[in-house]
């Protein structure tokens, strides 16, 4: 029982961290219907800066984090206006070319700078343990880690529903002509998914490594954008929230099932990942809470 | 724009044409080995670039998986990914029968193309249902599961976990071969002898020679059998299904057996180059088979052209030679020496892969057919009773032979193209139907 509830929060604080570059993956679906490959690795990327901000140029980690957010938005917005623009949406090959393109550009790009090294990441949340009892300890990390999550998916849905820029981003994913027909501007509405996803996905990649468990290097979020990757799907590649519950659904899943049970071995969590992935796809496509495709012919 | 040379199809010239071509290639091919059996070095700029027959070697093994991915993406277009998967189960299927039953290389391919064929139709089944980005991520998910399955417990006994299973067999050249023969004949010749070495060639190089030789007449004989797969029945509907999946089936193609035909035999494909890697390599080790190895195969198929099968020897070449060139140039002037070390050629395969999207999306063998069709052309026969077109200058001929590339194929360069101009179009004009819903 105890050994069941450590694992518990185990993949609480996985799925946590994988709900939130599953996110910034939902966050690009919505805006122009592709799957970001580079999304783990623009994240890491922004991770890399925060890193260095803090403890090169030091300044306090929150706010080294909120600048990187910024420069990672930046960063995004301007990959959407040069390399994904000028692409049909509907073709999938040019697309998922050029983001397998940027996976590898930022993976070598951050090996070239800052090697490939494990770092240290600045301690973000308190260290401790909320509560313990035998084995199965709360640690602080993890509570802080799912109230980030909490935030960041109210903050991005309150921000969608509320503002303007929010409404027609909205209205873009939910229909493309339409929208551009009543004159929202399609190019800047999609240009600002690029740069929240972007955002979201550093945050998520500081928070994965911002426990003294893990450190920071170029290749921390390949892994990482599998297990987010199937969490989206599984909650349904367009819902924010679904990509949250799809996130600690994988989370557990990972630690109980492949560390709970013995037949299954350790290395093998990742293929789990990607059997969940599979299943999905093949009996509910559009997951827990997506909205169910109509293709028309 | 007319080309400067036009030949009419099966006429003596054209037969002529095709003949040189052919008999310059494969003799360039010959003269190179023999050229480079031993490490040779190219020195530009204070940079040293190796140019050795083992590295062919190797980017011959990356040829033929990027065969594959030439059949399932360029032909079928469905977007499987997860080439690395097959390339490392066939090195380890035949490492395996190699080291532990003594077999030799090349009788393991009789188990290696089934058992990556069914291993293909399996992963194919479940492929049926999920469709473009979606069977992207899954194949990809695929090749990041590869190095930990052969690291499991349970296959130990059989992959020798994360050391990798050494095989230590080497291809011995028969000794009829009188490859010392050749050597000592090419360095006598005036002029270009010295180029080929001098003294007779030791043990190794003529290995490393046998092995190309086999390995470029396996290359050979795969492209040529998917050259008459993609002509035949079943490779018209792949491209039918790549074109229009909808109108394909309406057609009549049965969608769900062709395209696990197409999974099965790019996934034997991949087999066959794992079987050539580590046959050159010796070892097969899991941190070789991972996602980035997928990936770059992806950059080899896009470089070399998507649909081509030239393409796929441009890609393995690029594939196998930039990375390592990119690691040994130390030095470019106006650049800090700090940023020319680490990945660069990853770094390099990146910005090409994004570059050519934007700039030759049929890749290289599509811009090489650009220039080469101002060059020489070959007209298809004019049917029988119809009155030939007037020469050169007519331009809606020239039309209507760039719409016929795809039946009357062009197999006149180096290589046998099979879809002709128009792959680099027809390619961009597969746009299956996109996620969004319609409300």
């Amino acid at each position: 029982m105890e050994l069941f509830v450590a694992r518990l929060f185990d993949g609480l604080s996985n799925g946590a961290t994988y709900a939130l570059i599953a996110m910034a993956l939902v966050i690009i679906y919505k805006a122009t219907t592709l799957i970001n490959f580079a999304q783990g690795e623009m994240a890491m990327f922004g991770a890399f800066i925060v890193l260095v901000l803090a403890t090169e140029r030091g300044l306090p980690i929150w706010i080294a984090l909120i600048v990187g957010m910024l420069i990672s938005a930046l960063i995004g917005a301007v990959i959407e206006r040069t390399l994904i623009r000028p692409f049909d949406p509907a073709d999938h090959l040019p697309l998922v070319i050029i983001t397998l393109g940027l996976f590898l550009g930022f993976n070598a790009v951050a090996g070239i700078i800052w090697r490939f090294d494990p770092r240290a990441f600045p301690r973000m949340f308190p260290d401790g343990n909320v509560l313990s009892f035998g084995v199965a300890t709360l640690s602080w990390y993890t509570v802080c880690v799912v109230i980030t999550v909490i935030v960041v998916a109210g903050g991005v849905n309150l921000f969608l529903n509320t503002t303007k820029i929010g409404l027609a981003f909205r209205a873009v994913s939910s229909n493309l002509e339409s929208s551009q027909l009543v004159g929202i501007r399609i190019g800047p509405t999609l240009q600002f998914g690029w740069a929240l996803a972007a955002a979201v996905g550093t945050l998520g990649a500081c928070v994965f490594v911002a426990t003294p468990l893990r450190q920071l290097e170029p290749s921390v979020m390949v892994r990482v954008l599998i297990f987010a990757a199937s969490a989206a799907a599984l909650g349904g590649l367009d819902s924010l929230w679904g990509a949250v519950v799809g996130g600690l659904i994988i989370g557990m899943v990972q630690s109980i099932l492949v560390q709970y049970t013995t037949f299954i071995p350790n290395e093998m969590s990742l293929a789990t990942a990607v059997i969940v992935l599979m299943l999905v796809l093949l009996f509910r496509p559009s997951g827990l809470f997506g909205t169910k495709r109509v293709e028309r012919v | 724009m007319a080309a400067r040379f036009r030949l009419l199809e099966r006429s003596p010239q054209a037969r002529a044409y095709k003949w040189i071509g052919w008999g310059l290639f494969i003799l360039g091919v010959v003269l190179f080995a023999f050229a480079y059996a031993d490490t040779a070095q190219i020195t530009l700029l204070d940079n040293d670039y190796a140019m050795s027959l083992t590295r062919v070697n190797k980017s011959i093994s990356f040829m033929i998986a990027i065969l594959g991915l030439q059949v399932i993406v360029g032909f079928t277009g469905q977007l499987a990914l997860g080439q690395s998967f097959f390339f490392g189960t066939g090195a380890y299927i035949s490492a395996y029968l190699v080291a532990n039953h003594n077999w030799s290389w090349f009788l393991s391919i009789l188990v290696v193309v089934p058992a990556c064929f069914l291993i293909g139709v399996i992963f194919g089944l479940p492929a049926l249902r999920i469709s473009g980005l979606y069977l992207a991520l899954v194949t990809l998910g695929l090749a990041a599961v590869f190095p930990s399955v052969v690291q499991l417990e349970q296959l130990q006994k059989y992959t020798d976990g994360a050391a990798g299973k050494s095989v230590s067999s080497s291809l011995v050249p028969p000794s009829w071969l009188p490859l010392d023969g050749i050597a000592s004949f090419l360095q006598s010749i005036p002029l270009v002898g010295q180029y080929f070495g001098d003294g007779d060639l030791s043990s190794k190089e003529e290995e490393r020679l046998w092995a190309f030789f086999l390995f470029a007449v396996l290359l050979a004989i795969c492209m040529w059998l998917i050259a008459n797969l993609i002509k035949s029945r079943p490779g018209r509907s792949m491209r039918a299904i790549r074109d229009n999946e909808t109108s394909a089936a309406v057609s009549g193609i049965y969608l769900a057996k062709d395209k696990t035909l197409s999974f099965g035999i790019a996934s034997a494909l991949g087999g066959v180059g794992g079987i050539v890697y580590v046959a050159e390599i010796g070892i097969a080790s899991p941190g070789d088979f991972t996602q980035l190895l997928a990936i770059n195969f992806i950059v080899g198929l896009v470089v070399g052209g998507v649909g081509t099968l030239s393409g796929a020897i441009v890609g393995g070449f690029v594939i196998a030679f930039i990375p390592d060139w990119a690691s040994s140039t130390v030095n470019v002037p106006g650049v800090p020496e700090r940023w020319l070390q680490g990945p660069t050629g990853t770094l390099f395969l990146g910005i090409l892969l994004i570059l050519l999207t934007f700039v030759l999306p049929g890749g290289i063998v599509a811009g090489v057919r650009k220039v080469k069709a101002r060059i020489i052309q070959i007209v298809p026969q004019p049917p029988p009773g119809a009155t030939i077109p007037p020469a050169a200058t007519d331009g809606s001929v020239v039309a209507s032979v760039a719409a016929d590339a795809d039946e009357s194929p062009d197999t006149s360069d180096g290589v046998s193209d099979v879809t002709g101009e128009a792959s680099g179009e027809d390619l961009r004009s597969s746009a299956t139907s996109d996620g969004r819903s319609t409300s």
